[in-house]
């Protein structure tokens, strides 16, 4: 008996090990001289949570304002609600999925198209269709990302019947729609901080369209509109954090297909060729016209180029050639943008990002500099918690499927830097999320 | 039981090892003639091992998930007694190792989940030890050791990658591997003093050559662009370890044992990994040893070890964040002696 009363207490005492465990005492967070009680998230497609070419509920739910917001709660942030899609329309716009890989390793993707939440479709006199969303009738939300919205475009009354995302959180129905989004997003908000990440859109869509679809904003409408902007989010004393608008050629969406590797397939089947043409521009000032020439790897060709038109013969002036293989079948402009306009386009963008800073300067906001950071993980890639992540289109893990906008995990990794940035301005310390809670591009 | 927390940097979580018990355990046995200046001895001991399991959801999980590594020690030795104050003994170290170690794979299937490594495998290594003791007086004893590193390889162990079937061409499963541990040699000096009937105290200094330990690397037998054999540098130091223990007879059948120790962290700073958080550490040992029958003792122990906390970004993972760890070791040991 004795000797079992000693074993009872052994026992005792390893049941009593599994409760003791070592413990940390990391900092409170603290909000600093901030408050996060009410945040608004102002921006486009990035703040929407676009990602894979459309607006779909996973992607809203992971939204670099939503991850930001979470990581707020600790230092005393408010509710923040998001302008969702539902269950049964989770697929919003519609959104690519990849479907496998050929066997030259180049993927293959599909457009998913079931449970959409397109409503319809107007036919807006001089301007084109609209395709319209069911609209969003959960009340009062935080993030005001419009995907699609330019900086240029905020002032502008009819917005709301020419951007359906836009249109899908207003109340009254395109065409009646007469609220600018500078209104929209400043009106009875009540806000305490706000994030600002708009102006890609105003150099992006102008490069996305290889310079042929859209036009870059004026620097001085630009700088006037930001100042306002910045200047009606102050007003009423609230703080912030802004973003610049990053390179263009930091994303994959221009440097996934390659002269040089187009050019080595078009070789392999016929050895005499020596080279790409492409319909370029003659200079780098805004009115220089275009003209053909041959390609080099400084002209970038958009990842949506259907590289099977190369080679195909088509009619000329000269007669029937092949497709982007003579100067008179030359590559069409709305897919390259070539060496000038890659020139004027960062002139633009180093305009604008000159533009924010100054802003965010003259009244004490935070910066992301998304602009800066992209460029480094373009140049070094980037290295977290064991996951090897760089710019590269699907390996990179940044990048979701449509090589502009992120993945899950490129948004917590944006979230991150803004948190960083807020923390760095305010002497707040929100805590950091978990990026590895994030997924990348899923395989099928 | 190993327990550790784990702080990522710039954030408030805290994550915890699962508890799991690896049971390290001794076996020692001598037999010779009574009379005879020669003994044969057999040990049969766990001198390097641990289980360190983080999960599969902690923010570390592209860098570890478990690591389940046991090393049996089997160490014939021969002593002889040269004279009455004067001893030496050699023998061999044949080891049986086993490692079990599974990560995470940051490649995502359809359903957001993410793939994972699997590396399992056993493997051998041989090695020699020798010692001499030296008995000063009737109250001091002294004795030097040294083991040898004990290279230990395993050869054709099992990996397995669960990846999206898309690429699973790019992650050959199952696959085998090769991997070589340095078991590192410890050189060990030890004082016996006995100052009364009823106390015994002892002293001792290790010496062990953790510097052996550079890099582990994982030898794939296929290999593709992806799947590309690893080499994770280490470079660990060498360590010193520092201990002080007491007996005391309270009576003929009963003993009670404390004492306590130094370690030096073997892992430099940027070196610091999950599967093993290693850290300088302080310990403190508790035991009671009682004679059960004529032949029979028995002794329980306990052994509390505290890691001291350090704040790491890994190098090569960049894993940041603060660990920190315990160790408790219950013993309970039997001898006979006939």
């Amino acid at each position: 008996m004795k000797t079992f009363r000693k074993h009872i207490y052994l026992i005792a005492g390893l049941l009593l090990l599994g409760a003791c465990k070592p413990e940390l005492h990391p900092v409170t967070p603290s909000k600093g001289n901030a408050d996060f009680s009410k945040y608004i998230a102002v921006g486009n497609s990035l703040t929407a949570g676009y990602a894979d070419g459309g607006l779909y509920l996973e992607g809203q739910q992971n939204s670099y304002p939503s991850i930001i917001a979470k990581q707020m709660l600790s230092v005393g942030g408010g509710e923040f609600k998001q302008p969702l899609f539902s269950a049964d329309q989770a697929n919003g716009s519609g959104y690519l999925q990849l479907t496998g890989f050929n066997t030259d390793g180049t993927p293959k993707t599909a457009t998913v198209t079931s449970n959409l939440a397109i409503r319809g479709q107007i036919t807006v006199p001089g301007f084109g269709n609209v395709t319209l969303y069911n609209k969003y009738t959960g009340g009062e939300f935080n993030n005001l990302g419009v995907p699609g919205i330019k900086l240029q475009q905020i002032t502008y009354a009819p917005y709301g019947n020419l951007n359906g995302f836009y249109e899908r959180m207003l109340g009254p129905a395109a065409p009646a729609n007469t609220e600018s989004y500078l209104d929209f997003v400043t009106t009875g908000r009540n806000f305490t901080f706000f994030s600002n990440w708009l102006g890609n859109n105003d150099a992006l869509g102008y490069a996305t369209s290889g310079g042929a679809g859209d036009v870059l904003t004026d620097k001085a409408v630009f700088e006037q509109l930001y100042n306002v902007l910045i200047n009606s989010l102050t007003a009423t004393g609230a703080k912030g954090v802004v973003a610049t608008v990053p390179d263009v050629t930091a994303v994959p969406y221009f440097n996934t297909v390659t002269v040089s590797a187009v050019l080595a397939g078009v070789q392999k089947v016929n050895p005499a060729v020596q080279a790409l043409y492409i319909n370029a521009k003659t200079g780098s000032g805004l009115s220089d016209g275009y003209a053909p020439r041959a390609a080099t790897t400084s002209d970038l060709i958009v990842l949506t180029f259907p590289t099977s038109k190369i080679g195909q013969i088509v009619d000329s002036p000269a007669g029937p050639v092949p497709y982007g293989l003579t100067p008179y079948a030359p590559i069409e402009n709305q897919y390259v943008l070539d060496q000038n306009e890659v020139t004027l386009t960062e002139d633009y963008i180093n305009s604008y990002n000159t533009t924010i800073k100054t802003a965010a300067a003259a009244k004490g906001l935070a910066v992301f500099d998304a602009y800066a950071f992209l460029n480094n993980v373009k140049a070094h890639g980037l290295l977290m918690n064991g996951i090897s992540l760089n710019s590269g289109y699907i390996s990179g893990g940044i990048f979701s499927l449509d090589g502009v906008h992120l993945t899950p995990r490129g948004y917590a990794i944006v979230a991150n830097e803004f948190i960083k940035a807020i923390n760095a301005t305010y002497k707040s310390s929100i805590p950091l999320a978990d990026i590895t809670n994030y997924r990348a591009v899923k395989f099928p | 039981m190993f327990k550790s927390v784990f702080n990522p940097a710039g954030t408030n979580e805290q994550y915890h090892t699962a508890n799991k018990v690896a049971p390290p355990f001794t076996f020692y046995g001598a037999w010779g003639p009574k009379a005879a200046k020669w003994k044969v001895g057999l040990g049969v001991y766990t001198p390097f091992g641990g289980l360190t399991d983080w999960g599969t959801t902690w923010p570390g999980k592209y860098t570890a998930e478990m690591l389940n590594l046991k090393a049996i020690f089997f160490q014939p030795t021969l002593s002889y007694r040269l004279t009455d104050r004067l001893s030496i003994g050699a023998g061999f170290v044949y080891n049986h190792s086993s490692v079990d170690l599974t990560r995470g794979i940051p490649l995502d299937n359809s359903s957001g989940q993410s793939g994972q490594a699997e590396i399992k495998g056993s493997g051998k290594g041989y090695g020699w030890n020798a010692g001499i003791y030296f008995k000063a007086s009737s109250k001091l004893t002294i004795g030097f050791t040294h083991r040898s590193e004990v290279k230990t390889t395993i050869k054709d162990g099992d990996a397995f990658f669960t990846v999206p079937t898309s690429i699973q061409g790019n992650f050959p499963s199952p696959n085998q591997f090769t991997a070589s541990i340095p078991l590192p040699a410890t050189n060990g000096i030890g004082f016996g003093f006995y100052p009364t009937k009823q106390w015994t105290i002892a002293l001792d200094a290790n010496l062990v050559g953790w510097n052996s330990f550079k890099a582990l690397s994982f030898d794939y037998k296929n290999n593709t662009a992806t799947l590309k054999d690893t080499h994770s540098p280490r470079n660990y130091k060498n360590t010193v370890s520092l201990r002080a223990g007491a007996q005391y007879k309270a009576k003929p059948d009963l003993a009670l044992r404390f004492g306590g120790g130094y370690v030096t962290a073997a892992a430099p700073d940027g070196y610091v990994t999950p599967e093993v958080p290693d850290a300088s550490r302080v310990y403190g040992t508790l035991g009671l040893g009682y004679t059960l029958a004529k032949h029979l003792d028995i002794d329980v122990s306990f052994e509390y070890e505290h890691l001291n906390s350090r704040t790491q970004t890994n190098i090569e993972t960049q894993l940041s964040g603060t660990f920190k760890s315990n160790v408790y070791i219950p013993g309970i040991s039997l001898a006979y002696h006939w």
